[in-house]
Protein backbone atom coordinates (compact mmCIF):
# COMPACT_ATOMS: atom_id res chain seq x y z
CA UNK A 1 0.00 0.00 0.00
CA UNK A 2 1.31 3.06 -0.86
CA UNK A 3 1.64 6.18 1.58
CA UNK A 4 1.55 9.59 -0.38
CA UNK A 5 3.62 12.63 1.08
CA UNK A 6 4.70 15.65 -0.61
CA UNK A 7 8.46 17.46 0.01
CA UNK A 8 8.48 21.26 0.11
CA UNK A 9 12.03 22.88 -0.43
CA UNK A 10 11.94 25.88 0.38
CA UNK A 11 15.21 27.04 -0.73
CA UNK A 12 13.61 26.32 -4.25
CA UNK A 13 10.38 28.39 -3.76
CA UNK A 14 10.66 31.41 -5.04
CA UNK A 15 6.88 32.89 -3.75
CA UNK A 16 5.57 33.44 -7.25
CA UNK A 17 1.93 31.63 -5.90
CA UNK A 18 1.72 29.90 -9.43
CA UNK A 19 0.55 26.75 -6.94
CA UNK A 20 -1.63 28.65 -5.53
CA UNK A 21 -3.34 29.68 -8.98
CA UNK A 22 -3.10 26.12 -10.25
CA UNK A 23 -5.15 24.35 -7.81
CA UNK A 24 -7.40 26.82 -7.56
CA UNK A 25 -8.21 26.54 -11.53
CA UNK A 26 -8.13 22.68 -11.08
CA UNK A 27 -9.91 22.90 -8.50
CA UNK A 28 -12.70 25.55 -9.31
CA UNK A 29 -12.55 27.48 -6.34
CA UNK A 30 -14.38 30.47 -5.71
CA UNK A 31 -12.63 33.28 -5.28
CA UNK A 32 -12.53 33.19 -1.40
CA UNK A 33 -11.06 30.07 -1.41
CA UNK A 34 -7.61 28.81 -0.83
CA UNK A 35 -6.34 25.63 -0.47
CA UNK A 36 -2.78 26.27 -0.63
CA UNK A 37 -1.45 29.35 -0.07
CA UNK A 38 2.61 30.40 0.33
CA UNK A 39 2.91 32.86 3.21
CA UNK A 40 6.46 34.87 3.22
CA UNK A 41 8.64 34.84 6.34
CA UNK A 42 10.95 37.91 5.96
CA UNK A 43 13.09 39.99 4.98
CA UNK A 44 14.40 39.89 8.23
CA UNK A 45 18.06 40.43 9.33
CA UNK A 46 20.09 43.64 8.98
CA UNK A 47 21.52 44.81 5.44
CA UNK A 48 23.09 43.19 3.60
CA UNK A 49 22.44 39.72 5.29
CA UNK A 50 19.14 39.32 4.94
CA UNK A 51 17.19 36.91 4.54
CA UNK A 52 13.29 35.76 3.26
CA UNK A 53 11.74 32.20 2.95
CA UNK A 54 8.35 31.44 1.39
CA UNK A 55 6.49 28.93 2.72
CA UNK A 56 3.74 27.17 0.45
CA UNK A 57 0.88 25.47 2.94
CA UNK A 58 -1.64 22.58 2.30
CA UNK A 59 -3.55 19.98 4.21
CA UNK A 60 -0.76 18.11 5.66
CA UNK A 61 -2.23 14.50 5.04
CA UNK A 62 -1.82 13.97 9.07
CA UNK A 63 -1.39 10.21 9.92
CA UNK A 64 -3.15 11.17 13.07
CA UNK A 65 -5.49 13.47 11.76
CA UNK A 66 -7.63 15.67 14.29
CA UNK A 67 -10.41 16.82 11.75
CA UNK A 68 -11.13 13.38 11.20
CA UNK A 69 -11.60 12.59 14.99
CA UNK A 70 -13.77 15.57 14.94
CA UNK A 71 -16.02 15.48 12.09
CA UNK A 72 -19.06 13.94 13.42
CA UNK A 73 -21.10 13.11 10.13
CA UNK A 74 -17.67 10.90 8.75
CA UNK A 75 -17.40 12.92 6.15
CA UNK A 76 -13.57 13.86 6.90
CA UNK A 77 -12.12 10.37 6.17
CA UNK A 78 -8.35 9.26 5.47
CA UNK A 79 -7.42 6.42 3.04
CA UNK A 80 -5.58 3.79 3.32
CA UNK A 81 -2.67 5.89 1.13
CA UNK A 82 -2.51 8.09 3.96
CA UNK A 83 -4.98 10.87 1.96
CA UNK A 84 -7.31 12.86 4.11
CA UNK A 85 -10.20 13.90 2.18
CA UNK A 86 -13.94 15.51 2.52
CA UNK A 87 -17.07 13.67 1.45
CA UNK A 88 -19.15 16.33 0.13
CA UNK A 89 -22.19 15.80 0.58
CA UNK A 90 -21.86 13.67 3.77
CA UNK A 91 -20.50 17.39 5.17
CA UNK A 92 -22.71 19.45 7.05
CA UNK A 93 -20.75 22.56 7.54
CA UNK A 94 -20.26 22.14 10.71
CA UNK A 95 -16.90 23.71 11.53
CA UNK A 96 -15.69 20.83 13.87
CA UNK A 97 -12.96 20.06 11.45
CA UNK A 98 -12.08 23.10 10.54
CA UNK A 99 -11.36 24.32 14.19
CA UNK A 100 -10.05 20.95 14.94
CA UNK A 101 -6.98 21.32 12.17
CA UNK A 102 -4.14 23.19 13.76
CA UNK A 103 -2.96 24.06 10.29
CA UNK A 104 -5.96 26.00 8.96
CA UNK A 105 -5.98 23.95 6.09
CA UNK A 106 -9.85 23.99 5.70
CA UNK A 107 -12.34 26.69 3.99
CA UNK A 108 -16.09 26.77 4.16
CA UNK A 109 -17.76 26.92 0.72
CA UNK A 110 -19.97 29.72 1.19
CA UNK A 111 -22.31 28.75 -1.69
CA UNK A 112 -22.53 25.13 -0.98
CA UNK A 113 -21.99 25.49 2.65
CA UNK A 114 -19.55 22.24 3.13
CA UNK A 115 -16.08 22.53 4.26
CA UNK A 116 -13.43 21.66 1.51
CA UNK A 117 -9.52 21.04 1.59
CA UNK A 118 -6.73 19.95 -0.45
CA UNK A 119 -7.05 16.26 -1.28
CA UNK A 120 -3.85 16.27 -3.04
CA UNK A 121 -5.55 15.76 -6.19
CA UNK A 122 -6.62 12.39 -5.19
CA UNK A 123 -8.29 11.81 -8.82
CA UNK A 124 -5.44 12.56 -10.67
CA UNK A 125 -3.18 10.40 -7.97
CA UNK A 126 -5.36 8.22 -8.19
CA UNK A 127 -4.99 7.67 -12.46
CA UNK A 128 -1.14 8.00 -11.81
CA UNK A 129 -0.67 11.52 -12.27
CA UNK A 130 0.81 14.64 -10.29
CA UNK A 131 -1.13 16.85 -8.52
CA UNK A 132 -1.43 20.08 -10.32
CA UNK A 133 0.36 22.20 -7.86
CA UNK A 134 3.50 19.41 -8.28
CA UNK A 135 3.04 20.12 -11.82
CA UNK A 136 3.17 23.49 -11.56
CA UNK A 137 5.98 24.19 -9.84
CA UNK A 138 8.56 25.50 -12.31
CA UNK A 139 10.88 25.80 -9.46
CA UNK A 140 10.52 21.71 -8.50
CA UNK A 141 9.76 23.07 -4.85
CA UNK A 142 7.22 20.19 -4.33
CA UNK A 143 7.83 17.49 -4.93
CA UNK A 144 5.00 14.10 -4.17
CA UNK A 145 5.22 10.62 -4.59
CA UNK A 146 5.02 7.39 -2.28
CA UNK A 147 6.87 7.37 0.97
CA UNK A 148 6.33 3.69 1.25
CA UNK A 149 8.76 3.22 -2.04
CA UNK A 150 12.09 3.34 -1.53
CA UNK A 151 13.16 4.48 -5.21
CA UNK A 152 10.74 7.96 -4.88
CA UNK A 153 12.02 10.95 -4.63
CA UNK A 154 10.08 11.68 -1.66
CA UNK A 155 11.73 8.72 0.08
CA UNK A 156 15.06 9.75 -0.74
CA UNK A 157 14.20 13.46 0.29
CA UNK A 158 12.40 12.82 3.40
CA UNK A 159 15.97 10.05 4.66
CA UNK A 160 18.27 11.63 3.00
CA UNK A 161 17.70 15.54 4.07
CA UNK A 162 17.40 17.61 6.45
CA UNK A 163 13.65 17.97 6.88
CA UNK A 164 10.87 19.47 9.20
CA UNK A 165 7.15 19.05 9.92
CA UNK A 166 5.20 21.70 10.98
CA UNK A 167 3.82 21.76 14.25
CA UNK A 168 4.88 18.15 14.49
CA UNK A 169 5.23 18.62 18.45
CA UNK A 170 1.33 18.70 18.19
CA UNK A 171 1.02 14.50 17.59
CA UNK A 172 -0.79 15.08 14.10
CA UNK A 173 2.37 13.32 11.84
CA UNK A 174 1.91 15.57 9.29
CA UNK A 175 2.99 14.20 5.62
CA UNK A 176 4.05 17.20 4.83
CA UNK A 177 7.69 17.58 4.76
CA UNK A 178 10.16 20.90 4.58
CA UNK A 179 13.72 21.08 3.23
CA UNK A 180 14.78 24.46 5.13
CA UNK A 181 18.43 24.46 4.04
CA UNK B 1 -14.80 36.19 3.61
CA UNK B 2 -13.82 32.76 4.52
CA UNK B 3 -9.80 33.64 3.44
CA UNK B 4 -10.33 35.12 7.31
CA UNK B 5 -9.78 32.52 9.43
CA UNK B 6 -13.59 31.47 10.02
CA UNK B 7 -14.67 29.52 13.27
CA UNK B 8 -17.91 29.56 14.65
CA UNK B 9 -20.66 32.04 15.77
CA UNK B 10 -23.42 33.20 18.32
CA UNK B 11 -25.40 30.17 17.96
CA UNK B 12 -22.92 27.85 18.91
CA UNK B 13 -22.57 30.30 22.16
CA UNK B 14 -26.13 30.49 23.09
CA UNK B 15 -26.26 26.32 22.41
CA UNK B 16 -23.69 25.52 24.67
CA UNK B 17 -24.49 28.50 27.21
CA UNK B 18 -28.54 26.91 27.18
CA UNK B 19 -27.46 23.75 26.69
CA UNK B 20 -24.51 23.69 29.43
CA UNK B 21 -27.46 25.06 32.39
CA UNK B 22 -29.96 22.78 30.69
CA UNK B 23 -28.48 20.03 31.32
CA UNK B 24 -26.98 20.89 35.27
CA UNK B 25 -30.68 22.05 35.88
CA UNK B 26 -31.39 18.09 35.32
CA UNK B 27 -28.55 17.09 37.42
CA UNK B 28 -29.49 19.62 40.19
CA UNK B 29 -32.94 17.80 39.79
CA UNK B 30 -31.76 14.05 39.74
CA UNK B 31 -29.45 14.48 42.30
CA UNK B 32 -31.64 16.10 45.00
CA UNK B 33 -34.69 13.65 44.18
CA UNK B 34 -32.44 10.34 44.67
CA UNK B 35 -30.80 12.11 48.09
CA UNK B 36 -33.12 14.28 49.01
CA UNK B 37 -36.54 12.94 48.10
CA UNK B 38 -39.08 14.23 45.23
CA UNK B 39 -40.89 17.33 44.85
CA UNK B 40 -37.95 19.35 46.60
CA UNK B 41 -37.33 21.62 43.07
CA UNK B 42 -39.44 22.98 41.03
CA UNK B 43 -41.15 20.71 38.17
CA UNK B 44 -40.94 23.95 35.64
CA UNK B 45 -36.91 23.64 36.16
CA UNK B 46 -37.34 19.94 35.25
CA UNK B 47 -38.98 21.17 31.83
CA UNK B 48 -36.99 23.95 31.51
CA UNK B 49 -33.69 21.88 31.74
CA UNK B 50 -35.15 19.81 28.80
CA UNK B 51 -36.20 22.81 27.08
CA UNK B 52 -33.64 24.50 26.92
CA UNK B 53 -31.32 21.83 25.66
CA UNK B 54 -33.61 21.37 22.90
CA UNK B 55 -33.39 25.51 22.82
CA UNK B 56 -29.92 24.98 22.24
CA UNK B 57 -29.91 21.98 20.09
CA UNK B 58 -31.89 24.00 17.98
CA UNK B 59 -29.68 26.65 17.63
CA UNK B 60 -27.04 24.56 16.97
CA UNK B 61 -28.99 22.90 13.53
CA UNK B 62 -29.17 26.86 12.46
CA UNK B 63 -25.43 27.07 12.79
CA UNK B 64 -24.70 24.50 10.30
CA UNK B 65 -23.70 25.52 7.44
CA UNK B 66 -26.55 22.87 5.65
CA UNK B 67 -29.07 22.84 8.28
CA UNK B 68 -31.19 20.18 6.47
CA UNK B 69 -28.87 17.71 6.39
CA UNK B 70 -27.89 18.25 10.20
CA UNK B 71 -29.04 14.13 11.05
CA UNK B 72 -25.84 13.48 9.82
CA UNK B 73 -23.98 14.43 12.93
CA UNK B 74 -25.22 11.52 14.46
CA UNK B 75 -23.03 9.39 11.97
CA UNK B 76 -19.64 9.20 13.72
CA UNK B 77 -19.35 7.11 17.11
CA UNK B 78 -15.55 8.63 16.97
CA UNK B 79 -16.64 12.25 17.24
CA UNK B 80 -16.95 14.06 20.50
CA UNK B 81 -19.86 16.03 18.59
CA UNK B 82 -21.61 12.76 17.70
CA UNK B 83 -21.55 11.80 21.96
CA UNK B 84 -22.63 15.04 22.46
CA UNK B 85 -26.01 14.69 19.70
CA UNK B 86 -26.75 11.40 21.28
CA UNK B 87 -26.42 12.28 25.01
CA UNK B 88 -28.35 15.31 24.47
CA UNK B 89 -31.27 13.78 22.76
CA UNK B 90 -31.55 11.50 25.61
CA UNK B 91 -31.18 13.86 27.83
CA UNK B 92 -33.99 15.93 26.00
CA UNK B 93 -36.40 13.15 26.12
CA UNK B 94 -35.46 11.30 29.91
CA UNK B 95 -35.65 15.43 31.35
CA UNK B 96 -39.58 15.52 29.61
CA UNK B 97 -39.71 11.81 30.52
CA UNK B 98 -39.34 12.94 34.44
CA UNK B 99 -41.01 16.37 34.45
CA UNK B 100 -44.59 14.22 33.63
CA UNK B 101 -44.07 12.73 36.98
CA UNK B 102 -44.91 15.74 38.35
CA UNK B 103 -48.24 16.29 37.52
CA UNK B 104 -50.94 13.22 38.95
CA UNK B 105 -52.46 13.74 35.41
CA UNK B 106 -50.20 10.88 34.54
CA UNK B 107 -50.94 7.62 35.35
CA UNK B 108 -47.26 6.89 36.22
CA UNK B 109 -46.38 9.59 38.04
CA UNK B 110 -46.18 7.70 41.82
CA UNK B 111 -44.20 4.63 40.07
CA UNK B 112 -41.32 5.49 42.78
CA UNK B 113 -39.04 3.16 40.87
CA UNK B 114 -39.39 4.09 37.44
CA UNK B 115 -39.10 7.99 38.44
CA UNK B 116 -35.68 7.06 40.56
CA UNK B 117 -34.37 5.12 37.31
CA UNK B 118 -35.25 8.37 35.20
CA UNK B 119 -33.86 10.55 37.51
CA UNK B 120 -30.40 8.81 37.40
CA UNK B 121 -30.33 8.93 33.51
CA UNK B 122 -31.18 12.54 33.67
CA UNK B 123 -28.27 12.72 36.15
CA UNK B 124 -25.88 10.96 34.19
CA UNK B 125 -26.61 12.54 30.98
CA UNK B 126 -27.05 15.96 32.24
CA UNK B 127 -23.78 15.66 33.62
CA UNK B 128 -22.17 15.03 30.17
CA UNK B 129 -24.19 17.40 28.04
CA UNK B 130 -22.94 20.23 30.61
CA UNK B 131 -18.87 18.87 30.78
CA UNK B 132 -18.75 17.94 26.70
CA UNK B 133 -18.89 21.46 25.40
CA UNK B 134 -15.44 22.01 27.31
CA UNK B 135 -13.89 18.80 26.29
CA UNK B 136 -14.59 19.56 22.52
CA UNK B 137 -13.40 22.89 22.91
CA UNK B 138 -10.24 21.50 25.19
CA UNK B 139 -8.89 18.85 22.63
CA UNK B 140 -8.81 21.15 19.29
CA UNK B 141 -4.88 21.23 19.68
CA UNK B 142 -4.51 23.77 17.39
CA UNK B 143 -6.69 26.65 19.84
CA UNK B 144 -4.39 27.62 22.27
CA UNK B 145 -6.84 29.66 24.45
CA UNK B 146 -8.60 26.36 25.05
CA UNK B 147 -6.57 23.80 24.13
CA UNK B 148 -6.33 21.72 27.53
CA UNK B 149 -8.49 20.00 30.51
CA UNK B 150 -8.99 23.21 32.61
CA UNK B 151 -11.76 24.66 29.20
CA UNK B 152 -14.03 21.39 31.05
CA UNK B 153 -13.84 22.58 34.33
CA UNK B 154 -14.99 26.12 33.49
CA UNK B 155 -17.46 24.99 31.59
CA UNK B 156 -19.05 22.63 34.29
CA UNK B 157 -18.16 25.11 37.08
CA UNK B 158 -20.35 27.63 35.01
CA UNK B 159 -23.32 24.93 33.93
CA UNK B 160 -23.59 24.24 37.57
CA UNK B 161 -23.99 28.06 38.29
CA UNK B 162 -26.15 29.48 35.81
CA UNK B 163 -28.31 25.92 36.56
CA UNK B 164 -28.43 27.17 40.30
CA UNK B 165 -29.30 30.25 39.74
CA UNK B 166 -32.03 29.03 37.00
CA UNK B 167 -33.62 26.60 40.04
CA UNK B 168 -33.55 29.71 42.10
CA UNK B 169 -36.06 31.60 39.86
CA UNK B 170 -37.87 28.77 38.79
CA UNK B 171 -38.49 28.32 42.30
CA UNK B 172 -39.65 31.96 42.68
CA UNK B 173 -42.26 31.46 40.05
CA UNK B 174 -43.60 27.91 40.16
CA UNK B 175 -42.74 26.73 43.92
CA UNK B 176 -41.82 23.04 44.48
CA UNK B 177 -44.87 20.61 45.30
CA UNK B 178 -42.74 20.28 48.95
CA UNK B 179 -41.95 23.11 50.63
CA UNK B 180 -38.67 22.70 52.68
CA UNK B 181 -35.37 23.95 53.07
CA UNK B 182 -33.45 22.64 49.78
CA UNK B 183 -34.62 25.38 47.34
CA UNK B 184 -33.17 27.73 50.58
CA UNK B 185 -30.16 26.48 50.11
CA UNK B 186 -29.61 27.14 46.98
CA UNK B 187 -28.58 30.72 46.85
CA UNK B 188 -25.38 29.54 49.50
CA UNK B 189 -24.51 27.24 46.97
CA UNK B 190 -24.88 29.54 44.14
CA UNK B 191 -22.32 31.45 45.98
CA UNK B 192 -19.62 28.81 46.78
CA UNK B 193 -19.72 27.90 42.60
CA UNK B 194 -19.49 31.98 42.19
CA UNK B 195 -16.07 32.15 44.12
CA UNK B 196 -15.20 28.67 42.88
CA UNK B 197 -15.64 30.02 39.12
CA UNK B 198 -13.30 33.11 39.98
CA UNK B 199 -10.65 30.70 41.05
CA UNK B 200 -10.63 28.69 38.59
CA UNK B 201 -10.47 31.64 36.15
CA UNK B 202 -7.98 33.16 38.20
CA UNK B 203 -5.65 30.21 37.86
CA UNK B 204 -6.48 29.50 34.01
CA UNK B 205 -5.45 32.41 33.05
CA UNK B 206 -2.36 32.42 35.46
CA UNK B 207 -1.01 28.91 33.85
CA UNK B 208 -2.00 30.39 30.45
CA UNK B 209 0.29 33.48 30.68
CA UNK B 210 2.69 31.67 32.57
CA UNK B 211 3.06 28.60 32.02
CA UNK B 212 1.83 26.94 28.53
CA UNK B 213 3.51 27.96 25.17
CA UNK B 214 4.06 31.74 23.83
CA UNK B 215 0.47 31.47 21.56
CA UNK B 216 -1.50 30.17 24.76
CA UNK B 217 -0.05 33.15 26.35
CA UNK B 218 -0.88 35.77 23.80
CA UNK B 219 -4.29 33.73 23.52
CA UNK B 220 -4.63 34.69 27.18
CA UNK B 221 -3.62 38.49 26.84
CA UNK B 222 -6.35 39.17 24.33
CA UNK B 223 -9.30 38.56 27.22
CA UNK B 224 -6.92 40.08 29.64
CA UNK B 225 -5.67 43.24 28.13
CA UNK B 226 -6.32 43.11 24.59
CA UNK B 227 -9.89 43.41 22.42
CA UNK B 228 -11.81 41.35 24.62
CA UNK B 229 -10.99 42.88 27.90
CA UNK B 230 -13.61 44.93 28.61
CA UNK B 231 -15.82 42.19 28.32
CA UNK B 232 -13.76 39.99 30.65
CA UNK B 233 -12.95 41.80 33.52
CA UNK B 234 -16.12 44.18 33.46
CA UNK B 235 -18.83 41.52 31.94
CA UNK B 236 -17.56 38.24 33.28
CA UNK B 237 -16.27 39.13 36.34
CA UNK B 238 -17.62 42.13 37.92
CA UNK B 239 -21.22 41.66 36.75
CA UNK B 240 -21.57 37.93 36.07
CA UNK B 241 -19.37 36.82 39.41
CA UNK B 242 -18.58 38.96 41.73
CA UNK B 243 -21.42 41.42 42.20
CA UNK B 244 -24.29 38.14 41.84
CA UNK B 245 -21.60 36.21 44.66
CA UNK B 246 -22.35 39.17 47.00
CA UNK B 247 -26.08 39.27 46.13
CA UNK B 248 -27.64 36.15 46.31
CA UNK B 249 -25.92 36.06 50.14
CA UNK B 250 -28.18 38.98 51.10
CA UNK B 251 -31.19 36.91 52.80
CA UNK B 252 -34.01 38.25 50.35
CA UNK B 253 -35.64 36.96 47.40
CA UNK B 254 -35.67 40.42 45.55
CA UNK B 255 -31.41 40.61 45.93
CA UNK B 256 -31.55 36.64 45.36
CA UNK B 257 -33.59 36.85 42.13
CA UNK B 258 -31.17 39.70 40.58
CA UNK B 259 -28.27 37.63 41.80
CA UNK B 260 -29.40 34.90 39.84
CA UNK B 261 -30.14 37.00 36.98
CA UNK B 262 -26.79 38.03 37.01
CA UNK B 263 -25.71 34.88 36.98
CA UNK B 264 -27.16 33.80 34.01
CA UNK B 265 -25.88 37.27 32.49
CA UNK B 266 -22.61 36.24 33.08
CA UNK B 267 -22.94 32.29 32.12
CA UNK B 268 -24.18 33.81 28.39
CA UNK B 269 -20.92 36.07 28.48
CA UNK B 270 -18.69 33.49 29.20
CA UNK B 271 -19.63 31.15 26.19
CA UNK B 272 -19.55 34.23 24.05
CA UNK B 273 -15.98 35.21 25.11
CA UNK B 274 -14.26 31.95 25.18
CA UNK B 275 -16.03 31.02 21.34
CA UNK B 276 -15.00 34.28 19.88
CA UNK B 277 -11.49 34.82 21.72
CA UNK B 278 -10.54 31.23 21.43
CA UNK B 279 -12.11 31.06 18.06
CA UNK B 280 -10.08 33.63 16.89
CA UNK B 281 -6.85 32.82 17.60
CA UNK B 282 -4.73 29.29 16.26
CA UNK B 283 -1.40 28.12 16.82
CA UNK B 284 -0.14 30.51 13.32
CA UNK B 285 2.19 29.58 11.21
CA UNK B 286 5.09 31.19 9.91
CA UNK B 287 3.89 34.33 7.95
CA UNK B 288 0.36 33.41 8.23
CA UNK B 289 -0.70 36.11 10.02
CA UNK B 290 0.70 38.60 7.41
CA UNK B 291 -0.53 36.46 4.40
CA UNK B 292 -3.97 36.65 6.20
CA UNK B 293 -3.96 40.05 6.47
CA UNK B 294 -3.07 41.10 3.17
CA UNK B 295 -6.21 39.12 1.37
CA UNK B 296 -9.46 41.07 0.27
CA UNK B 297 -12.49 41.34 2.68
CA UNK B 298 -14.67 41.12 -0.24
CA UNK B 299 -15.91 45.17 -0.77
CA UNK B 300 -12.95 45.88 -2.92
CA UNK B 301 -13.43 47.32 -6.36
CA UNK B 302 -11.80 44.48 -8.05
CA UNK B 303 -13.74 42.11 -6.47
CA UNK B 304 -17.22 43.82 -7.00
CA UNK B 305 -16.12 43.56 -10.14
CA UNK B 306 -15.44 39.81 -10.02
CA UNK B 307 -18.70 39.10 -8.41
CA UNK B 308 -20.40 40.59 -11.11
CA UNK B 309 -19.02 39.14 -13.96
CA UNK B 310 -21.84 36.98 -14.67
CA UNK B 311 -24.15 39.58 -15.10
CA UNK B 312 -21.99 41.17 -17.51
CA UNK B 313 -21.03 38.09 -19.44
CA UNK B 314 -24.65 37.44 -19.96
CA UNK B 315 -26.03 40.72 -20.49
CA UNK B 316 -23.94 41.64 -23.75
Amino acid sequence: MARYAMVFDIRRCIGCHSCTVACRTKNELPMDMIYNPVTTVGPTGVYPNLSMVHLPLICMHCDNPPCVDACPTGASQRRDDGIVFVEDKKCVGCLACVMACPYGARVKNHESGAVQKCDFCKDRVDEGKLPYCVLTCHQKARVFGDLDDETSEVYKLVNGERTVRLLAELGTEPYAFYIYG
Amino acid sequence: MSQKHEGWGWMLAVDFFFAGMGGAMLVIAGIVDLFVGEGRTSALASFLGAAFMALGSGLLIFELGRPFQSWRVFMNPRAILTVGAWVMSLAICAGLVYTTFSFAVFPWSDWVLVRKLVAVVIVVSGLIVATYPGVLLGRLKGRPLWVGPGMTSLFLTSSLVTAFAAHILCGMIVAPATIGDVLARFPAITAVLLAVQLLLWVSYMWVKISGATEAEAVAARRLLCGEYSSAFKYGLMLVGTVLPLLLVLVSSPLYQAAGAILVLVGGFILRMLVIYAGGADRTWLPGEVKYRSRLPHGDEAFMKAWNEKEFWTTNK
